[in-house]
């Protein structure tokens, strides 16, 4: 693999012991901190802890109230006396990076038991199309040399799809594929937001937005809260839980706003993955459950290829033969992900998380992928250009 | 122009857009073109950056037909054409494609600026009163 900034880095001594959601959905009788209170006392229920044990907090903005300093509301509004505490934000990819920042708070004994929790009402805070506005007017697009020219999010993820198309050969019938399986999964999972199963047909004829990309083909707007607990494997021992071992992770950066960036087809996606795999000593073929990021469907398509699943181009044709459904050789977001299950904003990627440790466990129920060992988690920020990866393996 | 060891400010670029045409930013250094404006060359990192005239012409890179406005303000607009350009000296930059039909439009297509300078209608969020480039399809 490419070397930029030296050596092997070696995994982080943590381990996930706690994981848990708020009602999703709609759910107009919880606020942003309501929602991160019911999904963080989920969680440290899980593990077997009370808020009294959390001595770190990470948390991640939200869009719908002016909170100046996350971590300070976050932290008042839940009891939390931290010893370490910080608002993290790499966008979609923050729900991944918490993880990080929090093994390497509890790995270098800074703190013993970090709460990471984010989400909020995106939904009932505010009408859908104030959302989606609020979306567009929040940056992805460069402020002057961009915006001015009217693009939605998903307009600026539709010129990633259209180029890969024209390279590729890739089709709206593969692309409506994810979307299907998506819906499928979450159709299993009692905490989703959206289950009635649809066709590719639907897809296909679902409100075209910003061609290539349709209703179907974009993230769901949700109120929803998650949270999970980082803890030292020394604790763990005491705690209600199988703790799972963080055994690699990376971060790779390849544009911020996508009009400049010269290779809209394969993304940062490709470092991330190369130092996750190498920091785990594992390689693709390794994974048992990839739980990828799916702001569009576009995205999931090339995150399989950068991410080593496929070679590059093949992902539409991937999707279309192999599947990434519940039976197939690797089965991708099994809770139903930001497409189906939910999307309260920032840390709708950290639902990718808590369902990858469900599956590490055992406990994922209907979606349960028979004998996961590993389970590959992916955060994508921005317009495809900032990702993280984090492999995930039985303590 | 003037030679400045700062680099390029967005007024500068916008201000040198409206008296002199269709520009880039170049490094003076390298000679290479970026796109949008960075506080150094991204291939050098030279502060010696100006914006020069170019051709102005280029290719469709990708494009997108936006049939929902982000805002009101688009909403008279729709459906209309986003895309991006990747310009004859190198660098790619978003922008709106005008007089073509939607439905014509393909990826490698060539186009060249439009009337970014008699644009009349008032452009929105921008601090300097000058609209964006706007492109359209090529004629020799």
């Amino acid at each position: 693999m490419t070397r930029v900034n030296g050596s092997r880095r070696p995994p982080l001594n943590a381990v996930i012991v706690g994981i848990g959601e708020s009602t999703v959905g709609r759910v107009p009788h919880l606020d942003a901190l309501g929602l991160q209170r019911m999904a963080a006392a989920n969680a440290l229920a899980d593990a077997g802890l009370t808020f009294a044990d959390v001595d770190g907090l990470l948390t991640t903005p939200i869009r719908v109230e002016n909170w100046a300093m996350p971590c300070g509301v976050v932290s008042e509004g839940l009891g939390i006396q931290a010893r370490y505490l910080a608002t993290l934000d790499v966008a979609g990819a923050s729900g991944v990076a918490m993880a990080h920042h929090a093994a390497m708070a509890v790995a270098s004994g800074q703190c013993e038991t970090v709460l990471c929790v984010g989400g909020q009402n995106m939904l009932s805070f505010q009408s859908r199309g104030d959302a989606v506005q609020k979306l567009a007017d929040a940056g992805w697009a460069h402020p002057d040399f961009e915006m001015p020219h009217g693009p939605l999010v998903p307009t600026l993820y539709a010129l990633a799809a259209q180029r890969h198309m024209h390279e590729y050969g890739t089709t709206h019938e593969q692309l409506a594929q994810v979307a299907v399986t998506m819906r499928e999964n979450a159709s299993l999972n009692p905490l989703a937001h959206k289950k009635e199963l649809i066709s590719v047909a639907d897809v296909m004829q679902s409100r075209m937005i910003t061609s290539p990309l349709r209703m179907l083909d974009c993230a769901l707007v949700s109120d929803g809260a998650v949270a999970f607990i980082v803890t030292t494997p020394e604790r763990a021992r005491d705690l209600k839980q199988m703790p799972v071992k963080l055994l690699g992770h990376g971060y790779g950066h390849s544009h911020t706003y996508i009009g400049d960036y010269k290779n809209v087809t394969t993304t940062g996606a490709v470092r991330s993955g190369q130092e996750a795999y190498a920091m785990a000593g594992l390689t693709p073929r390794d994974i048992d459950v990839a739980q990828l990021y799916d702001c569009f469907t576009i995205t999931v398509l090339i995150e399989l290829e950068d991410l080593g699943f496929c070679a590059k181009g093949e992902g539409g044709h991937y999707v279309a033969s192999q599947g990434i459904g519940l039976s197939s050789p690797l089965p991708v977001t099994t809770h139903g992900g930001l497409l189906s299950a939910g999307h309260p904003g920032l840390a709708g990627g950290m639902f990718h998380l808590t369902e990858g440790v469900r599956q590490l466990r055992g406990q994922a129920q209907a979606r349960q992928v028979p004998d996961a060992q590993v389970v590959l988690v992916h955060g994508n920020g921005g317009i495809i250009g900032l990702h993280n990866t984090l492999i995930l393996g039985k303590g | 122009m003037t030679t400045s060891v700062n680099p390029l400010t967005s007024h500068q670029y916008w201000e040198s857009l409206r008296t002199q045409g269709f520009c880039l930013p170049q490094c003076q250094a390298c000679k290479e073109f970026h796109f949008y404006l960075r506080p150094a060359c991204p291939a050098c990192g030279s502060l010696n950056i100006q914006a020069v005239v170019t051709s102005g012409r280029g290719n469709v890179y990708s494009f997108s037909i936006v049939y929902r406005a982000p805002s009101p303000a688009f909403e008279k607009d729709v459906p209309y054409v986003v895309a991006i350009v990747a310009t004859d000296e190198g660098p790619h930059l978003m922008t709106r494609l005008i007089k073509v039909k939607p439905e014509e439009v393909t990826v490698g297509m060539r186009v060249m600026v439009s009337g970014w300078r008699t644009r009349d209608e008032p452009a929105e969020r921008l601090s300097d009163g000058v609209a964006p480039p706007l492109f359209e399809p090529e004629s020799l």
